[in-house]
């Protein structure tokens, strides 16, 4: 409800908000506040500085690299996402999940950097973005380096930025034929999730990604396992999802018990995988 | 038998009354220049932060405020052990053991559930006294945890040493011959268990108040949101040890009652203290999670061992049950939750024997107060679940029995078992207009077509009544001993020195348009337009006219509220003929008042006085009349609606006035593999007599509407066992947004109460009619997939696909014994 | 680069004009048009970032101000409730939610226009979901929305 005493800075270049991060050992960045602050407010965390990521245009940017990757600023808005004429024409689907992002006043300040550094299981983004694939560059004091999602996602609320780094973007390969696909159940319409799954599916692969069952997303493995003979009508899809349930471990609390989320996993990865299947493009 | 007393009504012609006229609280409200409590602000004002209870139940073992005290910028604090010198505690409504609970404004020793205040702190702004907040520390001794009735029941843990026992008020209801009827009958179906689940309105704007204390004449001013300042007032003056004069509420703009703005008196009378000890005015502001952990939860009601007799043509002849409510840690207004639900006993059926062995307990929970269809809206979605298992388990049709056992049109007045007399009312016709709008005939068919997209299709209705105009004697079956009987609301009407038409009201709108409608009623009365009315806003009790009773709530503004301004406005318009008459010397009989002036029917166009003219004689230019005459166009009108005495050995007695239909049908739509529950038609029909502004009348139908499915679909305050609330915000507690809200079609009747003073019965509250009819059509829609019976008021998706994977449980819940 | 600060003086444009004020850096920016500025019109109606009561333009675009620290705003543009109407006119969207009842008690009001005025601006003919969608943030709980959502399509030259 209402934060404690703060410090704020806003840098106006990345090397002047990692410097900053790095100087104070209580720094958090803020991207679009759209969860710290209300984090802040309930005085669940209390960051000492809060480094503003606002000027920082150079995160801002979506693009394509020389090979071909579709590279997302960290400061990209869920707004931006939706309207950018990039994605459309590259991968429709962060879009599409995006535009399913609480609502209008939230999409327009919160960003995907921020939608996967907080790393919360429900968050719309980490198990799409682990079904794609997509890697993620993180830049420090001295070097940059780029990780894929399995080590980029660490814990609930933890991730692999450290202290005195910033995330500055996100890069998601092309889809090469692949279709992509997305299902959960929410509370409420366009609500947080109460699990979800993604699915990218191509001729020569199969990645499937749960959220909401675990710390951080999970890969379906032995499902893609399954699925790799390139059999993907349904009865064969649901018959890959057999014994996905069982091997999770998900949480129980007043939204859904564990076995419930159990059942709904099978249920996401296999109406995930079917839209995905739906929506591959021929050579 | 209860003599019912008509009072003869004068229907309007309808002039003003009966059009939509668009509301002038909106030209305020859309430019945001309504005026809230947290918009006012003195000079050297506080603001105050509640320090709440992290457990449900324990003993406080020392409270230290010295760190807060130091911080620069706090003003100070205060604690339980200082209200419990500065205060008694707050009157209790129940008998023994209930009665004897001691209730204070904050934690005395003791705190019963999660969220409860048990210090407060004022500095010079809001988040210095949240940072103080964080330096008083609070010791705690953690206590064994209740947070289920049932338990509660058994007395092993004692929430109230002063009571000695959970238990607040238990007694038994028994009208007709049960027992006859059940061995009589040649079904008897038994329902073991169906449970009523917590859930509130959810106000928008929460609760608050900014209090300034006049040390000069030991007067508190309160510039708050309370929705019934009388009954505020009654806990509050004896409890600060003053007279309830010197307790002024004003409040202009609320945004939303619904009932949870009636027991703010704890915080209220904290707030009185700190601005006396202070000595500067103290504003608080409730917090979205402090309103859903510590404010007013609905009623949360289990029905037990219910047995209903049913003959062979599925006609009903009764049915008994055990009722236990939990009304949380302290039970304040509730106690009346025990009895308020036997205005609607059967429902809108012809039951005659019935049988109600209620019991209402404490638990570490929240404490309940009333909500949008307080008590009553439980006992109806008793009675539909009871229509509807009974329908399912003999094989009926849910339409057909319902018509059979729906009282009937021409049985109006009716007066049920208990000494209720229903005014109108056509159930049947209003199904068929709910039946037409859903396009019943169709529902097979498209139960197929969802077939095919592999979603189970459900049809089902929800009957129900708002009561409305309370009879206040039905507290003395609560308590014999307490004082109450009857009701009133109070109105005055006056013409000022230049014949503006100026109107106060006793109650305290949250929403309804009441400046609206009473405008329309006057217009009518005095013969002019609405615009030339001005209806002053909100609430004051120094300025408006009140009565004991007054406020916003119980569905009785249409009766009581306009009732009283009818009255005032009539006795105005008598001074004005008498006045015209007298300055134009023609008889009375040939004065009319219309356009705006007091002038001889079909008379020259001189012969005609504009307002201002009576104003001024009246005001300013009175000497020419003779001594004998003395008009004041100024009057204050006490609307008392007439009521018999209630029977305290029978517990029976006519305990509201009106009572408004509400038919409501939904077609749902269920998506088997995760329980998803979507509503993809629904018809909401409303009789509530004569609609003053019919356009604020479904206003009121789609908002009731809005709320029922909120609490029927996702809306649940749920507890783990520590007592922890789960569902302490709005991404856990989750209510309809605007794409959450099916397409809603309405349709209207109009059945005149003949006991109301323009015919208009209350309908605000709505009956919950969307809880009922939802919970019928997923309990259709499963027939298809192992038949559960719905036995929980809210279904979300994961009980849905509980009911899928296990409907044997849920039906081991229901037997039917047959002759 | 200046080093982090706990508060800070901030020029931002409100309704048209300029305003400067030092503000704790911990300051919201609802409180900030409430209290420091004494334009009551917005409102707050939860904890956690959900209702929608809030609801502001900053540089053109609906958002939340309860979720935004003032300091976040310094050198923006921001438009309130207050800001619609001119001189008393009242604009055809709030005409029209008076003419079809679109509100009851008023307190989400305030930002359910501000959300709809911005649909309407880049969306002048939007379809009743394209309504629905764009007031998903702003919670009512008298109205059901059936008229808040019938004016804005009305508003629109549209049909609900």
């Amino acid at each position: 409800m209402l934060l404690r005493e703060v410090d704020y800075a806003r840098p106006s270049t990345v090397e002047e908000a990692i410097a900053l991060l790095a100087a104070y050992e209580g720094a958090r960045a803020l991207a679009g506040g759209q969860t710290i602050v209300n984090v802040m407010k309930a005085r669940a965390a209390a960051p000492d500085v809060l480094v503003d990521l606002a000027d920082l245009d150079e995160l801002r940017a979506i693009g394509f690299s020389s090979d071909g990757l579709l590279e997302i600023g960290a400061m990209v808005t869920y707004s931006q996402l939706i309207s950018s004429s990039e994605v459309e024409v590259a991968r429709p689907i962060l879009a599409e999940v995006a535009a399913t992002i609480g609502d209008v006043q939230v999409r327009n300040r919160g960003t995907v950097g921020g939608n996967v550094c907080v790393s919360d299981p429900t968050n719309h983004l980490p198990p799409l973005l682990a079904a794609l694939d997509a890697t993620f560059t993180i830049r420090g004091p001295e070097s940059e380096r780029t990780v894929r999602a399995d080590e980029f996602f660490v814990g609930v609320y933890m991730t692999a930025v450290g202290e005195g780094e910033l995330l500055t973007k996100i890069s998601v390969p092309p889809p090469s034929g692949a279709g992509d696909g997305f299902a959960g159940v929410t509370i409420g319409k366009h609500g947080t999730f109460i699990v979800d799954g993604a699915a990218t599916v191509s001729d020569e692969s199969v990645r499937i990604a749960l959220g909401c069952v675990a710390a951080t997303p999970v890969r379906a493995t032995e499902m893609e396992q399954r699925l790799a003979g390139g059999d993907f009508s349904e009865e064969a899809v649901r018959a890959s999802a057999e014994g996905l349930g069982a091997s999770l471990d998900p949480p129980s609390d007043v939204h859904g018990s564990a076995e419930y989320r159990r059942h709904l996993a099978e249920v996401s990865a296999v109406r995930a995988v079917l839209q995905a299947t739906g929506r591959r493009k021929g050579p | 038998m209860t003599t019912v007393t008509e009072q003869p009504v004068k229907t309007l012609e309808r002039g003003y009354v009966g059009q939509s006229i668009p509301r002038r609280e909106d030209k305020r409200l859309v430019q945001g220049l309504g005026t809230f409590f947290d918009d006012v602000r003195r000079h050297g004002m506080g603001y105050v932060h509640f320090v709440r209870s992290p457990y449900a139940h324990a003993r406080i073992v020392s409270i230290d405020v010295s760190k807060a005290l130091e911080l620069e910028g706090v003003y100070g604090t205060i604690t339980g052990d200082e209200v419990a010198i500065h205060t008694d505690p707050f009157f209790e409504m129940s008998v023994e053991p209930g009665g004897n609970i001691s209730d204070y404004a904050l934690a005395v020793g003791r705190v019963r559930h999660m969220g409860e205040p048990v210090a407060a702190v004022c500095a010079a702004t809001r988040e210095l006294a949240r940072d103080a907040a964080d330096l008083i520390e609070v010791e705690y001794d953690a206590l064994p945890v209740l947070v289920d009735a049932e338990e509660s029941l058994k007395d092993e843990i004692v929430l109230h040493d002063d009571a000695g026992s959970n238990v607040v008020w238990s007694g038994v209801f028994d009208w007709g011959d049960v027992d006859g009827a059940l061995a009589e009958a040649d079904h008897v179906v038994k329902i073991d268990r169906l449970h009523f689940h917590r859930f509130s309105s959810t106000p928008l704007e929460c609760a608050g108040a900014l209090v300034e204390y006049d040390k000069g004449t030991g007067e508190w001013t309160l510039h708050c949101n309370h929705q019934m300042p009388g009954v505020g007032a009654i806990w509050m003056a004896p409890a600060l040890r003053t007279g309830i004069d010197k307790l002024r509420f004003v409040t202009q703009d609320i945004g939303g009652g619904f009932g949870n703005k009636i027991c703010l008196h704890p915080q209220y009378v904290v707030l009185c203290l700190m601005a006396r000890k202070l000595g500067r005015p103290v504003q608080w502001t409730e917090w979205r999670t402090d309103q859903h952990t510590a404010n007013a939860h609905g009623n949360e009601r289990t029905f037990l061992d219910v047995e209903v007799a049913v003959k062979a043509d599925g006609t009903m002849t009764g049915f008994k049950v055990k009722a236990l409510d939990d009304c949380g840690a302290f039970p304040r207004y509730e106690p009346l939750g025990c009895i308020i639900w036997a205005q609607v006993t059967p429902g809108l059926y012809g039951w005659q024997n019935i049988r109600v062995d209620f019991t209402q307990v404490c638990t570490n929970k929240s404490p309940v107060s009333p909500n949008r269809g307080y008590s009553r809206m439980q006992h109806l979605w008793l009675t539909e679940r009871i229509i509807d298992i009974v329908a399912a388990e003999l094989g009926f049709d849910p339409v057909e029995i319902r018509k059979k056992n729906y009282v009937k049109a021409n049985q109006m007045p009716y007066e049920t078992p208990n000494g209720c007399v229903y005014d109108s009312g056509d159930y049947a016709a209003a199904l068929d207009i709910a039946l037409e709008l859903i396009d019943y005939g169709s529902i097979e068919e498209r139960r197929k077509e969802a077939a095919s997209r592999r979603k189970l299709l459900g049809f089902g209705i929800g009957s129900t009544l708002d009561s409305g105009t309370n009879n206040f004697g039905q507290s003395t079956l609560l308590n014999p001993d307490l004082q109450f009987s009857g009701n009133n609301e109070a109105a005055s009407v006056k013409l000022d020195i230049f014949g503006e038409v100026v109107v106060t009201l006793g109650t305290v709108p949250q929403g309804q348009g009441h400046e609206t409608t009473a405008a329309q009623v006057v217009a009518d009365i005095l013969g002019c337009s609405p615009e030339q009315v001005n209806v002053r806003r909100g609430h004051d009790t120094w300025f408006n006219s009140h009565a004991g009773f007054s406020g916003t709530y119980a569905s009785q503004f249409a009766f009581t509220g306009l009732g009283a301004v009818k009255g005032a406005a009539e006795l105005v318009r008598e001074d004005m003929v008498q006045l015209a008459a007298a300055v134009l010397q023609a008889p009375v009989e040939a004065i009319e008042l219309a356009d705006g002036f007091a002038r001889i029917k079909d008379g020259p166009e001189e012969a005609a006085l504009p307002f201002m003219a009576l104003g001024a004689i009246v005001n300013a230019n009175n000497a020419f009349l003779p001594p004998e005459f003395n008009p004041t166009l100024n009057h204050r009108y006490v609307c008392r609606p007439y009521f018999g005495m209630v029977d305290k050995e029978k517990k029976t007695g006519q305990l509201t006035l009106t009572y408004a239909t509400q038919i409501h049908a939904a077609v749902v739509e269920i998506d088997p593999e995760t329980g998803e529950v979507e509503i993809v038609d629904y018809a909401a029909v409303d009789d509530c007599g004569v609609r003053i502004n019919p356009q604020i009348v479904e206003g009121q139908v789609h908002g009731a509407t809005a709320h029922a499915i909120g609490a029927a679909l996702s809306e649940e305050f749920v507890y783990d066992e520590d007592g922890t609330l789960l569902t302490a915000n709005f991404y856990d507690y989750h209510v309809p947004h605007a794409m959450d809200m099916p397409p809603l079609k309405t349709g209207a009747m109009e059945s005149p109460s003949p006991v109301a003073p323009l015919g208009a019965k209350g309908m605000g509250e709505g009956g919950g009619g969307g809880i009922h009819c939802i919970g019928a059509a997923i309990q259709d829609a499963l027939r298809a997939a192992g038949g559960a019976i719905v036995y929980d008021s809210c279904n979300p998706p994961h009980r849905v696909w509980s009911m899928l994977q296990d409907p044997e449980a849920t039906r081991a819940n229901v037997s039917v014994v047959s002759k | 680069m200046a080093a982090p600060a706990s508060s800070y003086a901030i020029t931002v444009e409100i309704n048209g004009e300029s305003v400067e004020l030092e503000v704790p850096a911990r300051r919201l920016l609802v409180h900030f048009i409430r209290d420091d500025l004494g334009l009551t019109g917005t409102h707050i109606g939860c904890d956690t970032g959900n209702c929608g009561a809030c609801t502001v333009h900053l540089d053109g675009e609906p958002v939340k101000s309860c979720m935004l620290l003032a300091v976040q705003a310094d050198g923006a543009k921001i438009a309130t409730v207050e800001g619609l109407a001119t001189d008393g006119e009242l604009t055809s969207l709030q005409q029209a939610f008076n003419q079809h009842h679109a509100l009851q008690c008023g307190y989400c009001t305030p930002g359910m226009l501000m959300s709809a005025s911005a649909l309407l601006e880049r969306n002048p003919r939007p379809t009743e979901d394209e309504v629905r969608y764009a007031l998903q943030g702003n919670i009512c709980r008298c109205t059901g929305y059936v008229n808040i959502v019938e004016d804005v399509v009305a508003a629109g030259g549209g049909r609900a």
